[in-house]
């Protein structure tokens, strides 16, 4: 099998990934799906190797049987798989440089590309959250998930959005202690208009049932609180929450301490945009599915022919609009690479993927967080973690007339660090957005270069010329 | 009751020898490296670059490369996208 000889390459496997490439692969066209995981599936579709207790609780979830379903197709002939494997880079819009297991690096240049590359979580930083024992609520559950392993048997949980509920309840059902749920969201937002209801009767049925385990549990649940500080000598001991009023500003002498191990925390999802935009690909801003987001028309063709975009990085939705979208960019691409398709359900999954963005513009808007509570963070609270940039550094540097992303990025090494700026490019726009007085859409997101990610100097050079590996520093 | 940050409730598969800074540890195979050290009470694996703070894993999902630890003498590996397997030597930075 040569590299070379693919028809599509699909970046991601998760919900996306493996439903467009099952569709794909029926087709008769040859599909490779590259991830970085070890697994397929996703986030979601995590569980523990080998779990009973896994399999059992997707029996009751139709998407995750689906999904697993999905799983066990892909070992068709036509579709390989490889985990483990980084998409460093692209060359001319078109061939894909990829990393194999941290050693082999090989190049493809496949007839079509699918970027199915997901979310990643949304920070809001605070004083102290570089503190160990400070995990991301995804953290939490892909700990739970994945490996059976509680972050902490007591676990305070803060931040924004519905994902909140999700992660304590599973921490509740594993016999985990949760302290309480902080949202700096009202209660009174979080109910859906009778037509988004009906739309989604699982999903709201689904949370209601979180909500009722909660109350159940007796969580206390914190509406319009934040997150002031963490504390602690070495990792985490305490978090000072406080109350936001109306307008989002701290309300003096409602602050509160919780003694804690563990705090969970997170702030809705942002698309993983870097690979198509490395592609050429153009990106439209979107406030309510996430910020930005790449451009695609109704058949999920980015504006770069052949090059195709699927599930959250067109806009977070859930995982069922990842789905929905795998299957229509599938149908898209066997139809662009001439050949035959079934696609008699076509418009009823575009039918069903316009439901799932209304219900994405929901989920997000309660996750919007109020700038007030950025601008008033002390000014050594750490934005960038991998250079150690704070809030001071930044707002110092815009007030030099450093204004954009790229700007402050070359002055401060904002983003230059191990992530590329996947932590704080976003939170870095908001900064922006805040002390400029500009619109969110009005700052440029930073731009993407190879390599994407993290890759040893001796891998490159050994792809250059290969057998030379590099002096050992004596 | 559950005594350790394991969910007692899982059937886990067979234990494995793992060590961290030369102390062994227990940890069971399918579970990433982070989730070992997690459940054996290391929440601090490296220095921050210039604040020389302790950190500790955060996304858990292999996007903010805060977990970096050394694993059988490679360095840099994020603990959250690697399994445990038997023998595995994991080295991380507690000063």
């Amino acid at each position: 099998m040569k590299p070379r000889d693919y028809d599509v390459a699909i970046i991601g496997s998760g919900v996306a990934g493996i439903a467009a490439a099952n569709k794909i692969a029926d087709s008769h066209l040859r599909v490779l799906l590259l991830d970085e995981n070890l697994h397929p599936g996703g986030q979601i579709l995590r569980s523990l190797p080998g779990s009973m207790e896994t399999r059992k609780a997707q029996r009751f979830d139709p998407l995750k049987k689906t999904g697993h379903a999905l799983i066990d197709h892909l070992k068709g002939q036509r579709i390989t798989l490889m985990n483990r494997a980084k998409v460093l880079g692209i060359y001319d819009g078109r061939e894909l440089l990829v990393e194999e297991v941290e050693k082999r690096v090989f190049t493809v240049r496949p007839r079509a590309i699918l970027f199915a590359t997901g979310a990643r979580e949304r920070f809001l930083p605070f004083k102290g959250w570089t503190l160990p024992g400070v995990f991301s609520t995804g953290a939490v559950q892909i700990l739970i998930k994945g490996s059976g392993v509680l972050p902490a048997r007591e676990i305070l949980i803060g931040g924004s959005g519905l994902f909140l509920f999700t992660v304590a309840c599973e921490l509740l059902e594993n016999r985990g202690r949760v302290l309480a749920v902080l949202d700096q969201g009202s209660m009174v937002r979080k109910v859906p208009s009778l037509r988004l209801f009906l739309y989604h009767i699982p999903k709201f049925t689904e949370g209601a049932r979180y909500l009722g385990r909660l109350m159940l549990s007796r969580v206390p649940l914190r509406h319009g609180t934040t997150i002031l500080e963490a504390r602690g000598e070495r990792s985490l001991q305490e978090v000072v929450t406080a109350r936001l009023n109306r307008d989002g500003h701290v309300l003096e002498g409602s602050e509160r301490v919780y003694k804690t191990p563990a705090l969970a925390i997170g702030y809705g999802f942002v698309p993983n945009i870097e690979l198509p935009q490395l592609a050429g690909c153009a990106l439209t801003y979107e406030g309510n599915l996430g910020g930005w987001i790449v451009k695609v028309t109704e058949a999920l063709e980015t504006t770069v022919e052949n090059i195709f975009a699927a599930g959250e990085v067109t806009g977070i939705g859930g995982a069922r609009k990842s789905l929905i979208e795998g299957y229509i960019s599938a149908i898209s691409i066997v139809q662009k690479l001439g050949k035959g398709v079934e696609k008699s359900c076509l418009s009823r999954l575009k039918e069903e993927r316009r439901k799932h963005l209304c219900f994405g513009w929901y989920f997000n808007a309660l996750c919007k967080l109020p700038n007030h509570v950025l601008a008033s963070a002390p000014e050594e609270t750490v934005v960038c973690r991998c250079e150690d940039v704070t809030l001071g550094d930044i707002k110092k540097a815009i007030s030099e007339g450093h204004d954009t992303p790229g700007a402050i990025k070359k002055a401060l090494r904002v983003g230059m660090g191990n992530c590329q700026g996947r932590t704080c490019a976003p939170v870095l726009y908001d900064i922006l957005s805040v002390y400029t007085r500009r619109p969110a859409r009005g700052i440029p997101p930073l731009s993407v270069r190879t390599p994407v990610k993290p890759v040893s100097i001796s891998t490159l050079v050994d792809r250059v010329s290969p057998g030379c590996r590099l002096a050992e520093p004596s | 009751m559950m005594t350790g940050l394991r969910i007692d409730h899982i059937q886990r598969r067979e234990r494995l020898q793992v060590s961290v800074n030369g102390r062994p540890i227990t940890a069971f195979r399918g579970e990433s490296v982070l989730a070992a050290l997690v459940a054996s009470g290391y929440l601090i694996l490296r220095r921050s670059h210039k604040l020389k703070e302790g950190r500790g894993a955060l996304c858990g999902v292999g996007v903010c490369y805060e977990c970096l630890v050394s694993v059988n003498g490679l360095p840099n590996q994020r603990a959250c996208m690697v399994e445990v397997e038997d023998g595995m030597e994991i080295e991380i930075d507690e000063a």
